[in-house]
């Protein structure tokens, strides 16, 4: 319909909408009291204090399938309801309503004539009489269907983001077990043990260690971290791993392997979003000549080994001016070389641990540290690889939800000759 | 929710300065990423990196560094950084960064010892 002639008032078509208008507001001023009772958009009845059902609505009937003469005066307002909804009305719903006059909201299931459930919110008053004895009870009745539909439509939903939640972790750990050596290389003369404890398992973290053999009478062995967490970074620690594997076999040098590392990820990687990782690559050789193992230690940017001594001593083996791998063209690498004597055990982690929180509640409180560490070493010290992976694992039980990234700790130890033992 | 990070860019004549305030981690680091390629610098100019307001660091806020570090240096620009707090500092040490980078005690020192390229 064109309204462009509105703005003239008393045009013919303006005075026929106000008179529509007219009609329709009296209309709603004759909708008798009796009418609105009946067909309202909800269920109406009214019981006796006994329940009883007294009065009801058509829209009720209607809903139920019933005939009027078939509930009033016959028929209790429990009998209406499931075994279920029945025994709540018992328990809550008719206790709370007497002792507070009114009750509002609940969720309960009518049973229709034909056996058919039918959702609905229910709420009811207490009618009292002038000097406040209860009379009746009122009690309004809301079709729920949509509302229930609404809700198991939710909870389907939650149950499966649940079951994603769970293959996504599945496979998150699966990934990560990809990540490590499903065994480290046995070494004759040494003895060897690791851990990678997982902060989370929504994200796959990036630490990464293995211990392998390599020319007849060295090993390798190398414990890294990669920047950050998911996918990403799970691919950047495939690769890490492999290259340094590779690189090993191509020219066993530590400096030189993780000379080899920074090359290849830094040509992978560069330019808007760099990766890099810190890592400690180590070369061992058994020393013939004053027995125990020889180890040249080569570090980019990762968190000093610890020696743990066989008299009791510990100290970190810092190798200073290392620098991270992957994201400059040119890096130095800093190299230290030590005799692990028997009875010494040398730890590499990578600084999940030191940077856990000591307090979890605090978000950016104080951090675990390295000489927290030292001094653990120290009070640790003589030991074994594996007495210190399980002391390591016992410290991260403890420090429980402060470590909020992931952490690997290899351990390796020169076990005492057994002639030395009772000394 | 409030920001973790505010970010603001501005243009000195030395070349563009990013002013970072709050936590500069895995959930921020792709905002300071996407600023990049929109900078206003050119050949010969230095972008400067304020962190004073900088409260929470950690390895992916080193990758964002490094980032801006290449996009100054495709630019044919250098870098600076510019009030570096001590949980920026420390992260640095211990991955050998700290003589990467050039840094100033401010934004404006950072400005004041820039050198315009001499032709």
């Amino acid at each position: 319909m064109s309204r462009t002639s509105d703005e003239e008032g008393g045009s013919p078509e303006r005075d026929e909408a106000s008179a529509d208008e007219q009609a329709q507001f009296s209309a709603l001023l004759e909708d008798s009291a009796e009418d609105l009772y009946e067909r309202a958009p909800c269920g109406y009845l009214s019981t006796q204090l006994d329940g009883r059902i007294a009065k009801v609505n058509t829209t009720l009937l209607d809903w139920l399938g019933y005939e009027p003469g078939e509930l009033v005066g016959h028929k209790h307002f429990s009998d209406l309801l499931t075994v279920g909804g029945r025994l709540y009305h018992e328990t809550h719903f008719a206790p709370l309503l007497r002792m507070q006059g009114e009750i509002s909201g609940i969720a309960l299931e009518l049973k229709a004539a034909n056996g058919a459930r039918l959702p609905v919110l229910v709420t009811s008053t207490v009618k009292t009489s002038s000097d406040g004895q209860p009379l009746l009870i009122r009690t309004t009745v809301f079709d729920a269907r949509d509302r229930r539909a609404y809700e198991t439509e939710l909870l389907r939903a939650r149950q499966q983001a649940e079951e994603e939640r769970a293959r996504l972790q599945r496979l998150n750990t699966t990934l990560q077990k990809t990540l490590l050596p499903p065994a480290l290389a046995n070494v004759p003369g040494l003895d060897v043990s690791a851990h990678y404890h997982i902060a989370s398992t929504d994200e796959v973290g990036g630490d990464f260690y293995d211990l392998f053999p390599l020319a007849a009478g060295t090993w390798g062995l190398f414990l890294g971290d990669v920047c950050g967490k998911g996918a990403m970074a799970a691919a950047v620690t495939s690769l890490a791993r492999y290259t340094l594997r590779a690189a090993a076999v191509y020219d066993p040098d530590p400096a030189a392997v993780l000379d080899n590392l920074n090359t290849v990820l830094n040509h992978e990687y560069n330019g808007t979003d760099p990766r890099f990782c810190t890592v400690v690559f180590g070369l061992l050789t058994p020393d013939h000549d004053e027995g125990g193992f020889r180890v040249t230690l080569a570090s980019g940017g990762h968190p000093p080994a610890l020696l743990m001594r066989a008299d009791g001593t510990a100290d970190y083996l810092t190798t200073p001016g290392g620098q991270l791998i992957g994201v400059l063209p040119d890096v130095d690498i800093a190299t230290t070389t030590v005799r692990l004597a028997p009875g010494d055990t040398l730890l590499l982690h990578t600084d999940g641990l030191t940077e856990a929180h000591i307090n979890s509640d605090a978000e950016d409180g104080e951090r675990y540290g390295d000489d927290a560490l030292l001094d653990f070493a120290d009070a640790l010290a003589p030991t074994t690889a594996s007495d210190t992976i399980s002391a390591i694992r016992d410290l991260l039980d403890k420090l429980g939800s402060g470590v909020d990234d992931d952490t690997a700790v290899l351990a390796i130890h020169v076990p005492q000759p057994p002639s030395d033992e009772h000394q | 929710m409030t920001p973790d990070l505010t970010l603001r860019t501005r243009t000195t004549p030395a070349g563009a300065v990013i002013e970072l305030a709050g936590e500069l981690d895995h959930h921020t680091a792709d905002q300071v990423r996407a600023a990049l390629p929109g900078l206003d610098l050119h050949s010969g100019q230095q972008l400067v990196l304020d962190l004073d307001g900088i409260t929470l660091f950690d390895s992916s806020g080193v990758t964002v560094l490094i980032a801006a570090r290449n996009h100054a240096r495709a630019a044919d620009a250098s870098i600076a950084l510019a009030s570096v707090p001590n949980c920026v500092s420390r992260i640095f040490r211990r991955v050998g960064l700290e003589q990467v980078f050039t840094t100033h005690p401010t934004a404006q020192a950072a400005e004041a010892a820039w050198r315009p390229p001499s032709s």
